[in-house]
């Protein structure tokens, strides 16, 4: 392999005699670069973009939520949420109580989603009521009857539900509860008015447009539930490991619970953000087979260029398949040189992004900047399949520089 | 003669000889150019039944006129080509069994060839050219250059091994193409023209080179020349002459 890889490389570096197969084969080392460049690139920011959207995800939900398969609630739930905090790698648990609701402010009104809380607790598991973008959410701490007694009871909710029903901090809305009292006249919605103290805004439309949430004890009245949650949350070391440790936990608090983790309530968005990724993948990678194309071409022409010279390293003896691997290595060689700078000037670009912050308008994409996060793995994947497809061009010019009949090539000379 | 094949034996056993042992046998050997499709020129048969024995030590000439074929039967000699009938045998070894990576070997080991142009690589440097065949059976490089030295020396162009061939006169070039083709110390030279690209004097200057060279290294060579003066030095001469070859005694 010394002797072809030593042809081959002075071939390469050597003045063509005819122009432009070295253009050619310059085309062709640029090609392969910015083929594989704008693939890390693109994978960069795919990867940004994911990995942005599931730490503001995460941020905002618990890696596991635990609840009853009958939906009817947890009574005795302080001794299981001690219990339950002790299995391993769960590094924060915390109970609510989640309930449909209608909240209304004048004549306009929104579907929204109560979640009664323990704010310290709900804190360690989820970070909305931490995104606070008006007010504050310290009046969601719990309070003594008496205290809770005087004035109203308060609410957090969504940037998207105030705007949607015309509310600030300061003002107050109705709550109404399907979960009504029962009367000679039937089921009776039960409504009651909170002061909304904090408005948060986590960047995502589902939770901005539809979350709110009040105390425990609040929405245990409002619901008609006493001392009942809904839910345990949790927050786990490894968020890769959620789905095993939602099941220790879905063992540990018995029969009627099951778990799910984060994994299964976004599998479809992360499926479909992987999906995304792939026909990036898919689409950039076609400038690295035009890329390939252009070595196949630059080759051909090398080896019509060099039939006579084959020729005379066959009369020699070297060999056919020694023929063949010298072009198959000079392939190589602009596929290698050509990956190699893609990979700095792709790692260069991203790191560049990463470093100086292409800014974006947060209106439109919920992110202020353009994130990067270049992985090594695509550094691996992307150079294979940059010398897979360019060894595949290969093949046929080295082929036919391996058939050169020595006799023939010169019988005209 | 050893040649490290695998391939076939002879059929026949070769005559045993008190004298120098044969080194090349050409029997029956036939050469025809097949029609071209769709071009005017039919099937061209350069000889028929041609014989040939060189015996070791010898340097044969081999004259005739352009076309007769001469290019064509050193191509058959030197594993460059097939014939369409007969057999060439080198030693024990039928050079029509040779697989390719068989007939490159032989070429590797056994044969020196020489173009009538030099065909020397541009891309390298004199000495790269003379060491090609050693690095192409897989010989380190410092080896290899080191042999391709002595026999840049034995051309008497020692001065010149960093030189591409473009930087080197016709002669120079060809001396370099015969450095090249004895760096393997083949047993069998075979020269195709050598001088017939080169001035009188630089041809005279090359023969002598040859034939100094085969006498100094026990060399087997068979030489084509148009050159009779050169033809009539080697201890042989054949002429090919409508496809017979026929032993040149008295010129």
């Amino acid at each position: 392999m010394r002797f072809e890889l030593f042809i081959a490389a002075r071939y390469l570096r050597a003045k063509r005699r005819q122009a432009v197969v070295g253009v050619i084969t310059a085309i062709s080392v640029i090609g392969v670069a910015a083929g594989v460049a704008a693939l890390i690139i693109a994978l960069a920011i795919t990867n940004g973009m994911r990995r942005d959207l599931q730490e503001r995800l995460l941020g905002s939900t618990a890696h596991v939520d635990l609840m009853r398969v009958a939906a009817d609630g947890m009574k005795d739930w302080r001794p299981l949420l001690e219990r339950l905090r002790k299995v391993p790698h769960v590094t924060a648990a915390a109970p609510g109580l989640y309930g449909q609701v209608l909240i209304s402010h004048g004549v306009r009104s929104g579907g929204g989603l109560i979640k009664g809380v323990l704010p310290e607790d709900e804190k360690t598991v989820g970070d909305l009521l931490q995104k606070i973008v008006e007010g504050s959410a310290d009046a969601l701490e719990p309070v003594s009857d008496a205290a809770a007694a005087q004035g109203l009871p308060a609410i957090v909710i969504g940037k998207d539900m105030a705007e949607d029903i015309g509310v600030r901090v300061g003002d107050s809305v109705m709550v109404t509860s399907p979960q009504g009292d029962l009367t000679p006249l039937g089921l009776v919605p039960k409504y009651q008015k909170y002061l909304v103290v904090g408005i948060f805004r986590s960047g995502f439309y589902q939770y901005d447009s539809s979350y709110a949430f009040m105390r425990l004890k609040d929405a245990q009245r409002l619901f008609s539930e006493p001392d009942l949650i809904s839910v345990i949350s949790f927050k786990v070391d490894d968020l890769y490991k959620a789905d095993q440790v939602a099941k220790v936990i879905e063992q540990e608090a018995g029969k009627g619970f099951q778990t799910t983790s984060w994994m299964e309530q976004n599998r479809e968005l992360f499926r479909a953000l992987k999906l995304e990724q792939i026909v990036t993948f898919i689409v950039l990678a076609l400038i690295v087979c035009v890329a390939a194309l252009n070595i196949l071409i630059a080759l051909t022409m090398m080896v019509m260029e060099k039939t006579k010279d084959i020729a005379v390293l066959m009369s020699f003896g070297v060999t056919e398949e020694q023929v063949r691997r010298i072009f198959l290595l000079q392939g190589l060689l602009i596929s290698v040189i050509g990956t190699a700078l893609g990979l700095v000037v792709g790692y260069g670009a991203s790191w560049a992004g990463g470093h100086y912050r292409f800014p974006l308008d947060a209106a439109v994409y919920s992110i202020d900047y353009l994130p990067f996060a270049p992985r090594a793995w695509d550094a691996v994947v992307v150079a294979a399949v940059s010398l897979g497809v360019s060894l595949v061009a290969t093949i046929y010019p080295s082929s036919s520089a391996a058939k050169v009949l020595p006799a023939e090539a010169l019988r005209y000379e | 003669m050893s040649n490290g094949f695998d391939g076939n034996t002879s059929l026949q056993p070769l005559p045993v000889s008190s004298g120098p042992s044969v080194v090349l046998r050409a029997e029956g050997l036939t050469k025809v150019y097949p029609a071209v499709a769709g071009a005017a020129l039919g099937e061209v048969e350069l000889f028929r039944g041609l014989d040939l024995t060189v015996h070791a030590g010898e340097m044969v000439a081999i004259v005739g006129d352009s076309g007769a074929g001469k290019s064509s039967l050193l191509h058959l000699l030197a594993a460059l080509d097939k014939p369409t009938a007969g057999e060439v045998w080198c030693g024990e070894s039928r050079l029509s069994t040779f697989t390719p990576k068989q007939a490159a070997e032989f070429r590797n080991r056994e044969v020196g060839y020489v173009w009538q142009f030099h065909y020397l690589l541009p891309e390298f440097t004199a000495l790269e050219n003379i060491a090609m065949p050693l690095l192409a059976r897989g010989m380190g490089r410092a080896a290899a250059l080191e042999k391709a030295a002595f026999w840049l020396n034995e051309v008497g162009l020692s001065a010149r091994g960093q030189h591409r061939s473009g930087e080197l006169s016709g002669g120079e070039q060809q001396r370099i193409s015969l450095a090249r083709a004895l760096v393997t110390e083949p047993e069998i030279l075979l020269a195709d023209e050598p001088t017939g690209d080169l001035d009188t004097r630089t041809g005279v200057a090359v023969f002598e080179l040859i034939q100094g060279l085969h006498q100094a290294h026990g060399l087997t060579s068979i030489l084509v020349t148009h050159n009779l003066d050169f033809a009539a030095r080697c201890g042989r001469m054949l002429r090919l002459r409508q496809g017979r070859l026929e032993e040149q005694k008295n010129l």
